[in-house]
């Protein structure tokens, strides 16, 4: 199953992505933009935030360019200058985040300039950034998406999208497994999986949705969740980010990719996003919802579950 | 009653019961002044509604050793302040699918909805909860948990196997 | 460090006899921070709180624990004694060992067991207990009205008479609603003009009552004690304090055709009108859609004949800014038209009956005014298509009304009442003619309501037959009226001269609009819902807010009085101090940690979380956090749980308090 992915048009994109970011400073359309540059390692991209139209030729955009940008966006990460329009390169997955964002009252349309990325995939953070994308290299993410290009974007590369090969989804696939056990053993699963857990908070720090100026997790009066690195408070902090990001999380799984230490994060997400769907219809990251399926209710919800 | 209870060995469940003030306390108070019996085991916590519920209640009450949490309102539509108890009910019926998920078994948290007028009902609830989580026997994972202090130190990515060869 | 007082009571028996008292004071002693532990017999009684507030001041209790009954029994008296030594009273708490331990357990060693643990969990949380400082509002004397029928009439009257201002707002020229269409009302028979009319000329000239009619509420703003009210003044092209109301223009407008709505229709009107010649104001208004000048910008008769020159047509609808303190909703009813569909209605069923089609199918109101004496035909029972007095009438009860199928299930309640008095009328009238009744049942329960109904049946002679009426027709003048009568079993075919449906009562519409503008609930109906059906049936959810009248549900009117009285009681109550005092149990928001993402607001019924700008001394916005507004704030906490972070925090419930109950477990 070693079928290639194709991605010849990303040179085409970054060559736009530069031409645009150039145009848009250049005639202040926007004050800075959030985009990719290429990184000190082989192959490697980073996040750049470029407030000159000069600086437009270092962007760029390829398989290792991963990260959700949305992150700089909000709030709580005061990176960004906050007056004026921002432009903003976003995949689809992360344009999810900043719909979803918009709905919680962090960013407002008019604000940003979106520069959609029509993205085939990028590189799962388990390999190498100079390897070639190919079903095996690909971001377990990229499997399943259903937002190849992005929609309602202020500007997108004229280039069209090549056809993908159909992949299994593997979250679904891990999830069902993990259904299929028994509680003990998802218990025995789970247990193992967050004692690895070092609280570094990686994961917390570049979620997009993770603005709070203080984490529950971290408040001492009282101690919601034990800080400690140990197997107890682990899970609690666990299971309280999930519930957190339940019904927002749009799947950019950020926070997989960036846990030093392996744990299957967006698992947890994918699970809580499949179940909203499931009980009550909703999906994140479509479009800027009044409510989310946490902060809204019908009369007619089910309630099989209670006596 | 119970017979088991003289022996001192015997498994008593600790049940925790998060309810609200104006239906299910209420209920379990007409429950009182009809003189209706249950088992003892239960532990109440009042709330002024549903809505006041925070999931991390529950968690925290299994970490502090409880073996079955009940959580219990007003039914819909009767909640004291419009709709408290609809918020509730999205906000549980995602939680209990997460704690599902990660091995905790539902039958030791349940949810009810206990009127004021309804003593026999919170009864009936807490009985059986208590009834099940006995059944169950003791809920022994999270007290596991906070018994162990580091992570079982099993290296089960290749990155991590070849760091900690180079140590 | 905390001083608790921990107090167990015996309750007479009630506890002790199940529960070992002196070991869970006992235990109590040992819990960190418990300055003294005791038990008495009654802590209730007399004795029982002098030794409380003895406790407090000798032993400089900081805080207290009284373990006894339902905190929803004693809460309030221990509350009170504690307050009476000087502590601030939130922090006393209950520790309910009576009717969640010794009233439901048997075996003593559970109990006790049982009963130490509770206290445990009291001491632990009332440890963290603060001082709450009562919350007081300042309550704006005045109060708005919105509807000028008898409800709001009757409720503006009493609020006025008691001293306070009252601002009316009725949509329609004039105010008087549906009672002013009524000829003569059930179960007396007296004219409803003749008692209806003295109460409206009330109204006009109550010194304390400002009316706005030809008006609408533009936006509501504010909270109990402190609303502020945007009325929108409909331009009536008529100045009202120059007009004499002497009524000339009306009679020289060439616009003569209007159909009246006052008159169900059957009657005409003049462009220049008012809708009945008792209307309050008695100014008239110009139907601009209708008049010639607005249409074809010629004619201005009315202008040159009006003595006053009171008649502008450069009139513009205009804004006024009220500040009161609460508000009764007395927006009453519409009736359920067959003929037409009201845009958006969720009800089926419409169309069948004829009615809009027939012109000698109608409904209940137009009969009433035909049966008026100030009505169009001066009283006359006539048909609309010919003026022919009918001799054969059918009444129709039920359309509409408890038929789930058709999306009403409720029943309309003055139907079965106002029918058997329309057979009453039809038979003074038309000595020769005969009425018939088509029922489901008749439902008759008020003062002497059932003496009325059989009246109408045993005096009056009309045929009662009790079935449905399955199809309709018009065969040569006649309508032919096809139903079964269930009793016998029999079809039957009346041929009838007239046909008049008991159309279902349903509230005005619009309501929902209004509703949303005021932030008061509604149900599927869009009749307004109250906030208990049984305790609170005149208060709204909404703090400040109160109902009358068949907006809230079909009502007939003396119980459309009472409640409007009702509801004028309780704005007195709420006039009767000068600040309003709330239980400080509501929410708060920690500013510096919140991010704005308003999943409060999101959840609170009551509209209390607000958004709150953050500026620097220059004036720049640096962020927007939410903010709750304690004189709404109704303390259900619903908005901590949804909070991420928890910035916003329940007093009296606070995540310190249940926590430490929790570890205490
Ligand atoms: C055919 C018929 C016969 C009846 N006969 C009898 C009888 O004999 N005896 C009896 O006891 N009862 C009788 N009733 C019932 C009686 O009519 C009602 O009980 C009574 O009219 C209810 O009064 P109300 O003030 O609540 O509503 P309404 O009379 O409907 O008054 C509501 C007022 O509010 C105004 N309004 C509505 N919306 C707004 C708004 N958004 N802003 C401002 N103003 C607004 C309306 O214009 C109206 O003036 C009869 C009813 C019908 C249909
Ligand atoms: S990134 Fe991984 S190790 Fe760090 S806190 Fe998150 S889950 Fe734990
Ligand atoms: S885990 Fe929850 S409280 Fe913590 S930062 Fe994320 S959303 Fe906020
Ligand atoms: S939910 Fe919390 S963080 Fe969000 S606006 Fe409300 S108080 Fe602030
Ligand atoms: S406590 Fe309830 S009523 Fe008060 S602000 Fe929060 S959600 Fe609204």
């Amino acid at each position: 199953m070693n079928n290639t992915i194709d991605i010849s048009h990303y040179a085409a994109i970054a060559d736009s992505i530069r031409a645009e970011a150039a145009r848009i400073l250049e005639q202040g359309v926007v004050t800075a933009v959030v985009a990719y540059t290429t990184g000190r390692r082989a192959g490697s991209v980073q996040p750049v935030i470029i407030t000159a139209a000069a600086e437009a030729e270092r962007l760029t955009f390829t398989a290792a360019s991963v990260n959700n940008l949305a992150v700089y966006l909000t709030k709580a990460k005061k990176d960004i200058p906050r007056s004026g329009r921002i432009g903003i390169v976003v995949k689809g997955c992360d344009l999810k985040a900043l719909v979803g964002l918009m709905g919680e009252s962090q960013l407002q349309r008019d604000q940003l300039y979106l520069i959609g990325i029509p993205c085939a995939g990028v590189l799962a953070s388990t390999v190498r950034p100079a390897e070639a994308l190919i079903a095996a290299t690909l971001a377990p993410k990229c499997r399943e998406c259903d937002a190849h290009l992005p929609e309602g974007c202020d500007y997108v590369p004229a280039v069209s999208l090549p056809s993908a090969p159909t992949l299994e989804p593997s979250y679904a696939a891990e999830i069902a497994r993990l259904e299929a056990l028994t509680p003990a053993e998802r218990w025995a699963y789970w247990k193992e999986q967050f004692a690895k857990c070092i609280k570094c908070y990686a994961c917390r720090q570049v979620c997009p949705f993770c603005f709070c100026e203080q984490c529950l997790c971290d408040r001492n009066k009282p101690q919601m969740v034990d800080t400690t690195p140990r197997p107890a408070g682990n899970t609690a902090w666990h299971i309280v980010r999930a519930m957190h990001l339940a019904g927002r999380c749009a799947g950019c799984a950020e926070c997989e990719r960036v846990c030093p230490m392996d744990i299957p994060l967006n698992l947890l997400n994918r699970k809580m996003a499949k179940e909203l769907k499931e009980l009550f219809d909703y999906e994140a990251g479509f479009a800027v919802h009044e409510k989310g399926p946490l902060n809204s209710f019908m009369e007619k919800d089910d309630q099989s579950f209670i006596k | 009653m119970h017979p088991e209870k003289n022996n001192s060995s015997a498994f008593e469940p600790k049940i925790i019961a998060f309810v609200c003030t104006w239906c299910t306390y209420a209920g379990a108070d007409l429950a009182g002044t009809s003189r209706m019996q249950y088992p003892s085991n239960v532990r109440v916590l009042k709330f002024p509604c549903t809505g006041r519920i925070d999931p991390v209640f529950i968690l925290k009450a299994f970490q502090q050793g409880a073996d079955g949490v009940l959580v219990s309102g007003c039914h819909p539509g009767d909640c004291h302040y419009i709709a408290g108890n609809f918020h509730a009910r999205r906000r549980f019926a995602a939680f209990r699918k997460l704690l599902e998920f990660v091995g905790v078994d539902l039958q030791r948290l349940q949810f009810s909805w206990v009127s004021a007028a309804e003593g026999g009902k919170w009864v009936d609830v807490v009985t059986d909860l208590t009834e099940t989580v006995r059944a169950l026997g003791p809920m022994t994972e999270f007290k596991e948990l906070a018994l162990e202090e580091q992570w079982s130190g099993a290296l089960t990515t290749p990155e991590l196997k070849e760091a900690y060869l180079q140590i | 460090m905390s001083r608790i007082g921990v107090f167990v009571c015996h309750c007479g028996e009630n506890i002790s006899r199940t529960v070992d008292v002196e070991r869970v004071a006992a235990h109590a002693a040992t819990l960190p921070g418990v300055a003294c532990a005791t038990e008495y017999k009654y802590m209730c009684s007399d004795p029982g709180q002098t030794l409380l507030k003895k406790a407090i001041s000798e032993q400089r209790l900081t805080h207290v624990v009284v373990a006894a009954c339902s905190p929803r029994m004693h809460e309030r008296t221990f509350r009170k004694a504690v307050e009476g030594a000087g502590l601030n009273p939130y922090l006393c708490e209950m520790a309910n060992i009576r009717e969640h331990c010794s009233w439901v357990h048997e075996d003593r060693e559970e109990a006790t067991a049982k009963a130490c643990d509770i206290v445990g969990m009291m001491v632990e949380r009332t440890k963290k207990n603060r001082v709450l400082p009562a919350i007081t509002v300042p309550v704006t004397k005045r109060s708005l009205v919105i509807g000028g029928g008898i409800a709001g009439i009757q409720a503006a009257l009493d609020i006025a008479d008691a001293g306070h201002e009252v601002v009316l707002v009725e949509r329609e020229p004039s105010i008087g609603g549906h009672m002013a269409q009524l000829s003569e009302t059930f179960p007396t028979l007296d004219c409803s003009q003749c008692i209806m009319t003295p109460k409206m000329v009330d109204v006009a000239n109550h010194p304390k009552i400002t009316l706005y009619t030809y008006s609408e509420i533009e936006l509501v703003e504010g909270y109990i004690g402190n609303f502020q009210v945007t009325v929108r003044k409909r331009a009536r092209s008529v100045n009202e304090r120059t007009c004499t109301g002497c009524g000339v223009c009306m009679t020289k407008c060439p616009q003569k055709k209007i159909p009246n709505k006052f008159d169900q229709n059957i009657g005409m009107r003049t462009a220049i009108y008012v809708p009945f010649p008792q209307a309050v104001p008695n100014t008239p208004v110009i139907d601009r859609e209708n008049c010639t000048k607005f249409k074809t910008g010629k004619c201005g008769v009315c202008q040159k004949v009006c003595g006053p020159g009171a008649v502008d047509f450069e009139q513009q609808d205009t804004l006024i800014v009220e500040a009161v303190g609460a508000i009764v909703v007395a927006t009453g009813f519409d009736l359920y038209s067959i003929s037409e569909k009201p845009k958006g209605s969720p009800i089926k069923g419409y169309g069948e009956f004829g009615h809009g089609k027939i012109p000698d199918v109608i409904d209940g109101m137009t009969f009433e005014r035909l049966a008026s004496a100030s009505g169009p035909t001066g009283g006359k029972i006539v048909r609309p298509s010919d003026g022919r007095e009918p001799k054969q009438i059918v009444f129709i009860q039920c359309i509409g009304s408890r038929a789930r199928e058709k999306g009403i299930s409720y029943c309309s309640k003055v139907c079965c009442m106002y029918t058997a008095k329309h057979t009453m009328l039809y038979h003074h009238k038309v000595h020769d003619g005969q009425a018939y009744v088509f029922f489901m049942d008749a439902r008759t329960p008020g003062k002497s309501y059932d003496e009325f109904w059989r009246r109408s049946i045993e005096e009056e002679e009309a045929v009662y037959i009790r079935g449905m009426v399955s199809r309709l027709y018009q065969k040569g003048d006649k309508i032919v009226v096809m139903g079964s009568d269930i009793a016998v079993g029999v079809q039957v075919e009346i041929e009838a001269d007239m046909v008049v449906l008991a159309t279902a009562v349903q509230p005005q519409q619009g309501a929902d609009l209004l509703a949303q503008k005021l932030g008061i609930s509604y149900d599927k109906y869009n009749f307004y819902s109250e906030a208990h059906a049984k305790l609170r049936p005149v208060e709204c959810a909404t703090a400040g807010i109160f109902l009358a009248g068949a907006c809230q549900g079909p009502k007939d009117i003396p119980e459309t009085v009472s409640q409007a009285s009702a509801a004028a009681a309780k704005v007195m109550t709420l006039f009767s101090k000068d600040r309003l005092e709330r239980e400080p149990i509501v929410a708060r928001v920690r500013e510096a940690g919140c991010v704005g993402c308003f999943a409060c607001k999101k959840v609170c019924a009551y509209g209390a979380v607000e958004e709150k700008e953050i500026r620097d001394r220059q004036g720049n916005l640096l962020r927007v956090v939410a903010s709750v507004n304690p004189g709404v704030c109704a303390g259900c906490g619903t908005c901590q749980a949804t909070c991420p972070s928890k910035c916003v925090e329940l007093d009296g419930y606070t995540d310190e308090q249940i926590v430490a109950m929790i570890e205490a477990l």
